[in-house]
């Protein structure tokens, strides 16, 4: 097994390791489509299975060899439900919270050059080796001078320029999976400007304080404090967070109360932000939350906060527990509306895509009928979740999703896997109400 | 930093024995003393006005001018301005040596951090004179210059470098290594000055892309030497 170290590598290589993995996924996919034509429908189907798992994987190992920028890439494809098939998924969530190290002689070089001073000059006590890692840097606990305890996050040199490196690279290897649907080619735009905002902490810094302002009336959350003046584009420093990252929090088999408390707390969490403050925080892995045995909740991570229109809001108040039958004209005027003051049409397909999850999942999830609102949802049951990919690779496939929607949806679903550990049984249509 | 200097600057003397300034009386000491800071004003003055006004044009005349010494002191101390800029090259070594031997932190890190620092704290120590540097390493390649490869004191000065990068290779590399692997040193004296020019010409703010540049090749270096490729 090579070492870490080994695994890391210059840009040169960099390219051409993107470039091989290129060869191997577009031989499989390509590989798929010529056997297809010799096989019956039944054989074709396991055959995909197979194909897809090989090349997922294949993409993972190359993607960890690589680390850095391409790891994101890895990280919001995971996330980006509904645009790519199951198996791939599978293997790709297996990149969440891996990141490129530093060791302490880079990072004291760093920070030297972002703040002007060593971070042992800046703090009383600096911990030179990380304690988490970020997507696009690693995390350090430190002391102030002032003797206030922080997590100091340190974006490793030049990730920018390497993002764009990697991302060109990117979307030459995926054409056939831009070809054959599987990654729209504007969900690769979107990742890559998302991904690269993310590059700027003190966008990040300015994320924190909007929700550390505007999440103060829910009292189970904790937003951290940020240290302006310890922090630049590369060095954010805030107010170290305490809980546990939800594996840790479930090895210790908390009690189903417990875990209700913290589902409903997440999913109000999430609806107060989408309903209340019309804007979220967008990135759905559970490396963000932190949870504590008082339910309450910490975020971490603000690199993703996104924004929904007024229109797209009210369009989700009339949507959520529609109480009449999905099918009516009604509720088919209230998808055109939406579409319409979003300055698109609504394609038929997309508008049967809709409608279909609106019954199929959304029914079920949040049953609308009076009386059924106290009636408990259980989300550790699993088909919920296929459903919700199912319904959404449907959608996804009539390629007429709004792009405020592909983040509300792909947060959304982060919401439920981590309902789903949790194994959470929530009064969902009661809590809903609660901000409609 | 002025402490590491220092304790460079110590060692440096040491080496030299008998010529050691603490060895002998306290008066000889001070104008042992006197004579360093006389030739570290001369060695500033040089570099300002390499920096500002190019190499090639800076006379002794203007450099004494500028140190507020006679002409014919300059010349008790250097014979020429390229002796000053190669005294400055050999500090410039002498005190990165000193950052990875001295740094108590580094005792345990892995090669790789090692010679990152190296290189690092060499860099850092040219910064302030980035442009009279990109000039010296154009001078340096013609053969006749003293601050050339082929002159003798650079190649001392070479040495110096390429073993200490020696030592620090033999504590950490497996030792049935392949025949080829006593050139890394020399080939990392090759990397080290295209390191330099890759940060002569790097126009990211605050030279990033050198330290991910620095990071990511040592480390595949470093673990092709691990290997035995070499």
């Amino acid at each position: 097994m090579p070492s870490e170290k080994t695994e890391k590598n210059s840009s040169a290589r960099r390219a051409l390791r993107m470039a091989s993995m290129s060869a191997d996924i577009a031989g499989s996919y390509l590989g798929y489509l010529v056997q297809r034509a010799f096989l019956n429908e039944t054989q074709s189907k396991t055959k995909l299975k197979s194909t897809h798992t090989r090349a997922a994987r294949r993409m993972r190992d190359e993607m960890q060899a690589l680390r850095g920028p391409a790891m994101k890439i890895g990280q919001t494809l995971s996330l980006q439900t509904g645009t790519l098939p199951d198996e791939v998924l599978e293997e790709l969530t297996a990149l969440q919270m891996e990141a490129p190290g530093m060791h302490p002689s880079l990072v004291r070089a760093q920070v030297k050059r972002s703040l002007g001073a060593e971070p042992e000059e800046i703090f009383k006590d600096f911990a030179p080796e990380p304690f988490a890692a970020a997507s696009l840097g690693q995390v350090h606990r430190a002391l102030t001078r002032q003797g206030e305890r922080v997590a100091v996050k340190i974006q490793y040199p030049a990730i920018r320029q390497a993002i764009e490196n990697d991302f060109s690279l990117f979307r030459t290897i995926s054409k056939p999976a831009q070809a054959s649907g599987h990654i729209p080619k504007a969900a690769i735009d979107e990742m890559e400007q998302q991904t690269l905002a993310e590059t700027d902490y003190h966008r990040e810094a300015d994320n924190i304080e909007f929700l550390e302002k505007s999440l103060a009336p829910l009292a189970f959350v904790k937003v951290p404090r940020v240290y302006r003046e310890y922090s630049s584009d590369v060095v954010l420093t805030m107010s170290l967070m305490s809980g546990q990252h939800l594996d840790k929090f479930l090895a210790h088999r908390p009690s189903q109360k417990l875990r209700n408390k913290l589902g409903s707390n997440l999913f109000e969490l999430f609806y107060y932000q989408v309903l209340k403050l019309e804007s979220f925080h967008a990135d759905p892995h559970p490396g963000n939350y932190l949870f504590d045995n008082d339910g309450s909740i910490s975020l971490v991570d603000f690199g993703c906060v996104k924004s929904l229109s007024p229109e797209s809001v009210a369009y989700l108040r009339s949507v959520f527990l529609y109480p009449g039958s999905r099918e009516s004209a009604d509720f088919r005027r209230l998808l055109e509306k939406h579409y319409r003051l979003a300055g698109q049409s609504l394609p038929l397909e997309t508008r049967r895509a809709l409608i279909g999850f609106a019954d199929n999942f959304y029914r079920m999830v949040y049953p609308p009928e009076e009386n059924k609102q106290e009636q408990l949802f259980d989300f550790g049951d699993a088909t919920f979740l296929q459903k919700f990919l199912r319904e959404s690779r449907n959608l996804f496939r009539t390629k007429g999703v709004l792009t405020d929607l592909i983040y509300m949806g792909r947060t959304e679903m982060g919401l439920y896997q981590m309902l789903h550990r949790l194994k959470a049984q929530l009064p969902t249509s009661q809590l809903l109400r609660k901000y409609l | 930093m002025t402490t590491k200097k220092a304790a460079a600057k110590k060692k440096t003397t040491k080496r030299k024995g008998s010529r050691s300034a603490t060895s002998t009386k306290r008066s000889t000491g001070r104008r042992a003393q006197n004579k360093a800071a006389i030739r570290k004003r001369i060695v500033a003055a040089a570099l300002s006005l390499f920096q500002t006004k190019g190499f090639e044009a800076t006379t002794t005349k203007a450099i004494a001018r500028k140190a507020k010494i006679a002409e014919g002191t300059v010349f008790n101390y250097f014979r020429t301005k390229e002796d000053i800029a190669l005294h400055f090259l050999e500090e410039e070594v002498d005190q990165a040596i000193a950052s990875v031997r001295d740094n108590p932190s580094l005792k345990k890190a892995p090669l790789e951090e090692k010679l990152f620092t190296l290189v690092h704290s060499q860099l850092e120590y040219l910064a302030p004179y980035e442009r009279f540097i990109g000039a010296a390493f154009i001078h340096a390649l013609k053969p006749a210059s003293p601050l050339g490869i082929f002159s003798h004191r650079a190649q001392e000065l070479r040495h110096r470098y390429i073993g200490f990068v020696q030592e620090l290779m033999d504590e950490a590399l497996p030792k049935n290594r392949s025949p080829f692997t006593f050139l890394a040193p020399d080939v990392f004296w090759i990397y080290y000055l295209g390191a330099l020019l890759y940060w002569l010409h790097d126009s990211t703010p605050g030279k990033q892309n050198t330290l991910a540049f620095l990071d990511r090749s040592l480390s595949i270096g470093i673990s092709v030497l691990k290997q035995g490729k070499l």
